[in-house]
This record gives C-alpha cells, sequence and structure tokens, in this order.
C-alpha cells in the first residue's frame, strides 16, 4: 500500500534521511522505531508532505505521493496524527472532528465517522463541548487521532502518541491503536517505547541515523540481540 | 562580532583594506555631492530646490533607518517627530522672535522628549503593537497640532520666516547637507560603539539580548529619542525653508514616504537610505513637474518600488551593494590564493 | 490542563470583574444613560457602530488568519465607494428623469453596492495571489511586519493611483435614497443611515453564520488557530488565504459603497474608516473578528462623544487618546487575541 525507496529528506542545512526503505502492506500495524534524532519524525513528515523528498521515492497506492502538498497527501487517504497534535485550541472537540472531515462531502459518512470516534474514546463523547485547549494530555491524544480518523483514511501515521504522557494514559492510547488496527485501519506508528510497541504490532523497523538497520515481526525484533542491547536495556 | 572572530585570521588585512575602500567612497560621496549645485542642469534654481528636497529626504531617511533598521521597530508615527520639530522652532521664531537656528536645536529637543515619552510608552511592545502604537500616537499628535488652531493655526497654515536671509536656493542646499551629514555621522557613530552593538543585538533577538545582560528598554527608548530627535531637526529645516506649515507634514503617507526611502536604499545600513534618496527624489520630482497632468504618478511609482522590495529585494539598493562587494571580494580572493599557489 | 480548572472553579463574580468587563459595563451603562437622556448617541452609536464592524471584522479576519496586518483595507474602502458611484450614477440619471419610478428609486442603489462588494472581492484575491503568495514563498521571515510595510506600499499605490485617473474631486451621491427621515426615539434618522445599518446587520449575521456553522468559514477559523493541523485535515492554505483576503476585502468594499452618501468618494477616503478599523482592532486584540465586531461599538461610542461634547476636529483624537490608555493597561487588547506569534514578532 505504502511503499518508500531510497528516500532522502531533510531540512535546509541538515539532511537526515540517508536512504530510507519502507513498505506498509493494506490492513497492516507497522511501527518505526529508533533512538531521538534518528529521523523518524521526518519520515513520517516527508510522506505526509511537509517535508520535501531529496531523492528516492514514495508511493500509495501505486501513485507518487512525494513533492505533494500536504493537504493532497491527506485528500489521497492518508492522515496524519503529529507529534504536536495541531488541534485547533478554541474549537471544541465536536468541531475540531467536523473540520478533521473537511474532505469529506457526505453528511451520513461524516455522523458515521464521529460516532465510531466517541465509541473508540468515549470521554470524547462526555467533553464534546469543550474547547481543545482546555482538554487534559491525554485527552488531547485521543481527540487528535480521532480527527485523524474523520476522513476515513487507509493508511495512518501516528507520531509518538506515548510522549509526555503518564503509563495508564500511553496504554489506553496504544490500546486504541490496536484496536483500530483491528478494524482494519492501516497504520504506521512511530514510537521510542520500544517494549510495549513491538507487543503490539506485526511489524517493525528500526531506522538508525537516517537508515533502516533493521525489519522484523514484533517478535523477531523482541529477540534480537541489537534492539536488546540498544533498546530494551537486556 | 561574530562575523569578524569568524573570519580567517590572514582576512584582518582586508578589513582594514575595506574599511580605507569605505572611506575612500565616503569622501568621493561627499566631494561629489558639494560640487553637484555646479554641474549642469542643477545651476537651475529648479535642479537646486529638488537637491534640498533630496537631501532634507535623505536626512529623514537615515533617521528613520536608525530605529528600523537596527532596533527593528518600525516607527509608524515618525513624520508626527518631524511635524513636533517643525512647529516648534516656527512658533518660537513666530510668537516669540527666537532666531530660526535656535529654533532648529529647540525643535530637535522638543520632538525628543515627545519620543521619549513615546518611547517609554510604547517600547515595551514589539513588533507591530510597537509600530502600531507610535502611529496611533502620531495621529493623535496631528490631531492636536490641527485642533488647536489657536496657536497653530490648524489647516490654514502658519507662515515661518526663512531660516537663512535669502531666496537663493544654493544656500540652503549646503545647510541641508550640513544637517545631512551631521546626522549620518552621528548616527554612525552611535551604531559603531557598543550602544550600536547593543541595538543590533537587541534587533536581531530581544530574549538572547536580554540573557547576555543588556536592558532593552533602555536601549530601545535611546535610539527612539535619537532618531525623533533628529526628525524634529529636519523638521525645524523645513518649517524655514518651505516658509509654509500645515498639519499635513505630520500624516502617515508622509512617514510612507520616508519609509519607503529608507527601504528602497536597503534598512540597516544608513548609507543606503541616503544616497538613494537623491535619485528617487529628484526622479520622482521630475516626473511630477514634467507629468503633471498625471497626479499622484510620482507617489504610484513610490508604491510600486517599495512593494517590490518587500517581496523580492528585501535588501533594498544597499543589499545588491553589499552581494556585489561580497562576491567581488571572493572573486579576488580566489585570485589571490591561485597566485599563491601556483608560486608554491 | 491549570487554566481549565481555572475557568470552572473561579467564581462567576470575580470572572466579571476584570478589567475587560469593566469597560464593557461602562460602555454599556453610558449607552443606557444616553438612551435615557440623548437618544441621538444611542442612535449614531449603533449607526456608525455597524459599519465599522463591518471594516474591523474583515481586517481582524486577514490577521487572524493570514497574519497580514492590512494597512491597505481603508483602499478597499475607497474601491467600493468608487465602483458603487460608478454603477450608480446612470442609474441615478434614469431616475432623475423619470421621478415617478418607484421601482428605480428604491432598488437602484443596491446593484452597485453589490457590485462593489464583488469588485472588492475580486482585488483581495488578486492581493493575495499576486503579491503575498509570493512574499510566502521567498520568506517567511519577519511576516508581520513585512507585509505590514508591503500593504502600505499598496495604500500609497491605490490611493495616488486613483488620483491619476480620476483626479481629487469629491464624487458623491446626495442621498441614495431621498425621502424624508424617519423618527426613531424621537431623532430623525435619515432612511439612507437606516439602510446603513439594516446592510451592517445582515452582513455581519451572514459573516459570522459564514464564520460559525459552514464547511468553509470552521476551515477558516481552524487555519487561523493552527496551519498545520488545518493541513492535516486537508485544507488547502492557499485556497483559505484567497477566500479570506477577498472576503475581508469585500466587506470593506461593501462598507464603503453603502457609506457613499456619508463619505463621498475621493481618493484619500479611505484614511479615516482605515484609523477607525485599526482602533478597534487594537483595542479588541489583534486577530479576533467577535472582539471587533463589539470593540466597533465602543470605538463608535467613543467617537459619538467626541463628536456630541468636544466637537467635529476631535473626532480621531479622544478615541486615540483613550485607547493608547486602555492598552497601557492590558497589551493585548480588551478581548485577547487568538493569534499564533504574535507577541514573538
Amino acid at each position: 500500500m505504502l511503499k518508500i525507496t531510497g528516500l532522502e529528506s531533510g531540512y535546509e542545512l541538515l539532511q537526515v534521511l540517508w536512504g530510507v526503505d519502507l513498505h506498509v502492506d493494506e490492513g497492516e500495524f507497522v511501527a518505526l522505531l529508533g533512538p531521538n534524532g534518528a529521523g523518524k519524525t521526518t519520515t513520517l513528515r516527508a510522506i505526509a508532505g511537509y517535508v520535501p523528498a531529496l531523492h528516492g521515492s514514495v508511493t500509495f497506492r501505486g501513485q507518487q505521493i512525494s513533492g505533494m502538498s500536504p493537504n493532497k497527501v491527506s485528500a489521497a487517504g492518508i492522515g496524519y496524527v503529529s507529534e504536536a497534535l495541531n488541534l485547533f485550541p478554541s474549537m471544541s472537540i465536536y468541531e475540531n472532528l467536523l473540520v478533521g472531515a473537511y474532505t469529506v462531502k457526505d453528511k451520513a459518512k461524516i455522523k458515521a465517522n464521529i460516532d465510531l470516534v466517541y465509541e473508540l474514546f468515549p470521554r470524547l463523547h462526555e467533553r464534546s463541548g469543550q474547547l481543545a485547549g482546555t482538554l487534559s494530555g491525554g485527552e488531547r491524544k485521543m481527540l487528535a487521532i480521532g480527527r485523524g480518523l474523520m476522513p476515513s483514511p487507509s493508511l495512518l501515521l501516528v507520531d509518538e502518541p506515548s510522549l509526555g504522557l503518564a503509563p495508564i494514559p500511553t496504554l489506553a492510547a496504544f490500546d486504541a491503536l490496536k484496536q483500530l488496527s483491528k478494524r482494519g485501519v492501516t497504520i504506521l506508528l512511530v514510537e521510542q517505547n520500544v517494549n510495549t510497541t513491538l507487543r503490539i504490532v506485526d511489524r517493525a523497523y528500526v531506522l538508525e541515523q537516517g537508515r533502516i538497520v533493521l525489519e522484523g515481526t514484533g517478535e523477531q525484533l523482541l529477540g534480537d540481540t541489537h534492539v536488546q542491547e540498544a533498546y530494551l536495556g537486556i | 562580532m561574530a562575523t569578524v572572530t569568524a573570519m580567517p585570521a590572514r582576512s584582518r588585512k582586508q578589513v582594514v583594506g575595506r574599511s580605507r575602500r569605505t572611506l575612500a567612497a565616503a569622501v568621493a560621496l561627499i566631494l561629489f555631492a558639494i560640487v553637484l549645485p555646479f554641474i549642469p542642469p542643477f545651476t537651475g534654481q529648479d535642479y537646486q530646490r529638488y537637491l534640498v528636497g533630496a537631501a532634507y529626504t535623505a536626512a529623514l531617511a537615515v533617521a528613520f533607518d536608525f530605529t528600523a533598521g537596527y532596533i527593528d521597530i518600525v516607527n509608524f508615527g515618525f513624520a508626527a517627530f518631524v511635524g513636533i520639530g517643525a512647529y516648534t522652532s516656527a512658533l518660537l521664531a513666530v510668537d516669540l522672535g527666537l532666531p530660526p537656528g535656535l529654533g532648529l536645536i529647540a525643535g530637535a529637543g522638543a520632538a525628543g522628549l515627545v519620543g521619549l515619552a513615546t518611547g517609554m510608552l510604547t517600547l515595551r511592545l514589539r513588533g507591530i503593537y510597537a509600530a502600531v502604537m507610535a502611529w496611533f500616537v502620531g495621529l493623535a499628535l496631528m490631531g492636536l497640532v490641527r485642533n488647536l488652531t489657536d496657536i497653530t493655526r490648524g489647516s490654514m497654515g502658519l507662515n515661518v520666516p526663512r531660516l537663512l536671509g535669502t531666496d537663493d536656493n544654493l544656500p540652503y542646499y549646503y545647510v541641508m547637507l550640513a544637517l545631512l551629514l551631521v546626522t549620518i555621522a552621528v548616527l554612525t557613530y552611535v551604531i559603531r560603539s557598543n550602544v550600536g552593538l547593543a541595538f543590533r543585538a537587541i534587533g536581531q533577538n530581544l530574549q538572547a539580548a536580554r540573557a547576555s545582560g543588556i536592558n532593552p528598554t533602555r536601549f530601545l527608548v535611546l535610539n527612539f529619542t535619537l532618531s525623533c530627535a533628529f526628525a524634529g531637526l529636519m523638521g525645524g529645516f523645513y518649517a524655514h525653508y518651505y516658509t509654509i506649515l500645515t498639519p499635513d507634514l505630520m500624516s502617515t503617507t508622509r512617514t510612507i514616504e520616508v519609509l519607503a526611502v529608507a527601504y528602497i536604499g536597503g534598512r540597516g545600513s544608513l548609507w543606503g537610505p541616503a544616497i538613494i534618496a537623491f535619485p528617487l527624489y529628484i526622479g520622482t520630482e521630475l516626473l511630477r513637474t514634467q507629468l503633471a497632468s498625471l497626479p499622484g504618478l510620482h507617489l504610484v511609482l513610490y508604491g510600486l518600488l517599495l512593494i517590490v522590495v518587500m517581496v523580492y529585494w528585501p535588501g533594498g539598493v544597499a543589499g545588491v551593494v553589499r552581494k556585489t562587494a561580497l562576491w567581488w571580494e571572493r572573486r579576488s580572493e580566489k585570485a589571490a590564493d591561485a597566485t599563491t599557489s601556483s608560486a608554491s | 490542563m491549570t487554566t481549565a480548572t481555572n475557568l470552572r472553579t473561579v467564581p462567576l463574580a470575580r470572572r466579571f470583574l476584570t478589567f475587560t468587563w469593566g469597560v464593557v459595563a461602562l460602555v454599556v451603562l453610558v449607552l443606557a444613560i444616553a438612551l435615557i437622556f440623548q437618544p441621538s448617541i444611542f442612535v449614531d452609536t449603533l449607526v456608525t457602530g455597524g459599519m465599522w464592524a463591518l471594516m474591523a471584522g474583515g481586517l481582524a479576519l486577514v490577521f487572524g488568519v493570514m497574519n497580514i496586518p492590512n494597512f491597505a483595507h481603508g483602499e478597499m474602502f475607497m474601491i467600493g465607494g468608487l465602483v458603487s458611484w460608478v454603477i450608480y450614477q446612470p442609474i441615478r440619471d434614469a431616475f432623475l428623469n423619470d421621478p415617478k419610478n418607484m421601482f428605480l428609486q428604491v432598488v437602484g442603489p443596491i446593484p452597485g453596492i453589490l457590485v462593489a462588494a464583488v469588485v472588492g472581492f475580486l482585488v483581495g484575491v488578486l492581493l493575495e495571489t499576486v503579491l503575498f503568495r509570493a512574499l510566502r514563498k521567498r520568506s517567511r521571515d519577519q511576516w508581520v511586519m513585512n507585509t505590514f510595510l508591503l500593504t502600505a506600499g499598496v495604500s500609497v499605490m491605490l490611493v495616488n493611483g486613483d488620483r491619476m485617473v480620476f483626479g481629487n474631486d469629491y464624487r458623491g451621491v446626495p442621498r441614495y435614497w431621498d425621502v424624508h427621515s424617519l423618527q426613531i426615539l424621537g431623532v430623525p434618522v435619515a432612511v439612507d443611515r437606516i439602510a446603513v445599518f439594516v446592510i451592517a446587520m445582515i452582513s455581519i449575521g451572514v459573516f459570522s453564520y459564514f464564520l460559525q456553522r459552514t464547511r468553509t468559514g470552521r476551515a477558516m477559523r481552524a487555519v487561523s488557530q493552527d496551519e498545520t493541523g488545518a493541513q492535516m485535515a486537508g485544507i488547502s492554505l492557499n485556497r483559505i488565504f484567497m477566500l479570506t483576503m477577498g472576503l475581508s476585502c469585500g466587506l470593506a468594499a461593501l462598507a464603503g459603497a453603502a457609506l457613499l452618501s456619508i463619505f463621498p468618494n475621493s481618493p484619500d477616503v479611505g484614511v479615516q474608516p482605515l484609523y477607525l478599523a485599526w482602533y478597534v482592532v487594537i483595542l479588541a486584540g489583534l486577530g479576533n473578528v467577535q472582539g471587533a465586531i463589539a470593540g466597533a461599538f465602543i470605538v463608535s461610542l467613543l467617537q459619538t462623544l467626541a463628536v456630541t461634547y468636544l466637537g467635529l476636529g476631535w473626532v480621531d483624537v479622544a478615541p486615540t487618546a483613550v485607547i493608547i490608555l486602555i492598552l497601557l493597561f492590558k497589551p493585548s487588547g480588551l478581548f485577547g487575541s487568538e493569534v499564533k506569534g504574535v507577541w514573538e514578532q
């Protein structure tokens, strides 16, 4: 479904990615792991169209998407939940979700998706009129994921849902992603929380210094010596 | 500072060479400005009047650039301070019979004082807020001058005695040129001093400047006051040269004219605005007189140039000159490298 | 989190004893007194306030969504008046030749006003696509200040371009609807001014509905609150910027056209509306559209009081002085700024 080959990317004076190859198949739950500064976030930003690709290609369902503007990528069916969340603080939860469904024309479908998000995160339902700027950290993550789901993306990119969260909300966030995956949403997840992540995903990549160094199923990687030494502290 | 330390050791000689070249260029330009009225067509009274106006505009643009280019505060009420100086000097001469020469100084002092008060009031704000507050203060000042008709005669206009006992434009040109050179000299001296270093630090990054122990407000107010004082000085000259004053002198349009010259010349250089003011002012005046059937054409050009500079040409003329100089230096450096390497 | 709990726990009385609410309460009080003792102040405040709300609402919108402090906003007012004047002239002549034609009398001014709004919209779209997009592409450093100066250039160009083509004359109409004044609260009010008020109220209503309830309006607010978030939702920034600038300029042109009989068109007719819109926007807090609509009536009240008790010359000076004073206490404006990164600029 998503196929990245030889992707090089970065910022004005700093190249971050030096040839990333990865692919995500329909229905898969894939994680992209690695240390700080390895380029995980940049990879997601490059897919979503916020950073230009210098070399290599990103294709989505056979369509070339590198070089597209972010809103085009979004319209092509890729949802993106950024690290910073980028919610609309002076809008209510409900309005945030409505804006999330900007590209959807069908009113019934919007309603169905809102119901789906409320079902997934009942807390958002309880507080649907509250302004996003006044939510707690965990609620904000839920809302960001919920907003990302509104256009029913075929692929959801999620950047570090555990960032800044206490252990219990973190588990809740992972749980929600797992549930989504079960419902058939394809997910590419970036995480630093290696242990938990490897237990819930189908497959994972390890990114170090802008290159993919390892690839395998969750179990394979949990058993890998490099992963154990570098990320699990065993 | 940072650029100096980052430079390779051997380029010290080049820095000295560069400042010597700059000095030579400055002396040449000043000499040129002095002999200009003797070169046709500038020998005629009309052209000499343009020269006075150009030097006046240049001085205003320099004083404006002193705040806009260095502490990054755009004084949208600038023309109002020119007006304060003009009206102070004019009223002292009209009502008290003070000689215009002293009036100019008094005008500068008054504009500086009002500038000080405005600065203390508005410079706690930054960016657009500071610009807009200065604008509002300027509008309020203009409103006062317009409404206090008992003192200023408001829109009916105030007749002012001439600065010199002659109608010949040439002496006025030299007085104005001297004022321009004094302005540039004083402001350049300040910029080159430690105070100027603080200005630039504040202009580029207020937080960092504060963190390194600079009290920004004091420097901001100092800069603003100085700029306003020079504006007032020029205002005094304006009053005693054109001999009629209306509150229109203080309008925002006048500020934008000065602002356009400063930005087209290149902000943060002082000399850029001073030099570009001459061709710009004289050119637009010629346009205005030649094409009197199209009123406003010269201002359309000002606006257009300002737009082009803002969108495509952010450094203005000074920026282009700097880039060319840098390119030239690099080229000659490369040539020098080539000769040394072939010699060894 | 902390702000959320604070909002919930602070007693209602304390929340309303703030500076902002003090000012608002004062305004309401003055209006109430005026209603009883000097109804003309009340009526004047409402009539002019409605139009300043259109001007200021558009100005605030453009700042909120695009971070552009538009100095050329007054020139949109000027363009509106000009367009309406050009279109209304032949209609007026036809009416003068046929004074019994009630249809021309009633409907005559409307095409000019509507076309003016449309032309304003198009000018806004043009400004965005030709100038701001180019600048955005080059650099977004110091965006707020650079666009302010850029629009200052646009303003000078439009004012003098108008002067060049149409000259310095005043181009006005004595009245759009030349009928007897109506008595409201014992004050005679020209039908034109009532029409102006009605146009303002309808436009503000439509404008608010658009921003609050429609998909595109919501997208505009989304862009103003978080550009990246808006892009994630598939919103095209360029499209929203274009619409925002168009809408804002269209509203200003509409105001200029509707007020043609009160502000006869001339090259610098936009200067005073520009000042007023800016007073309002700074007073309300940059980028706060609803605040601007409320603030318009506050500034309008200040103006009316100044004219009534100090004289016509003080119409700008008094409000300016009051606004400078208020900002000394509340630099972010009465209703707070909703804009990202204004303070870092």
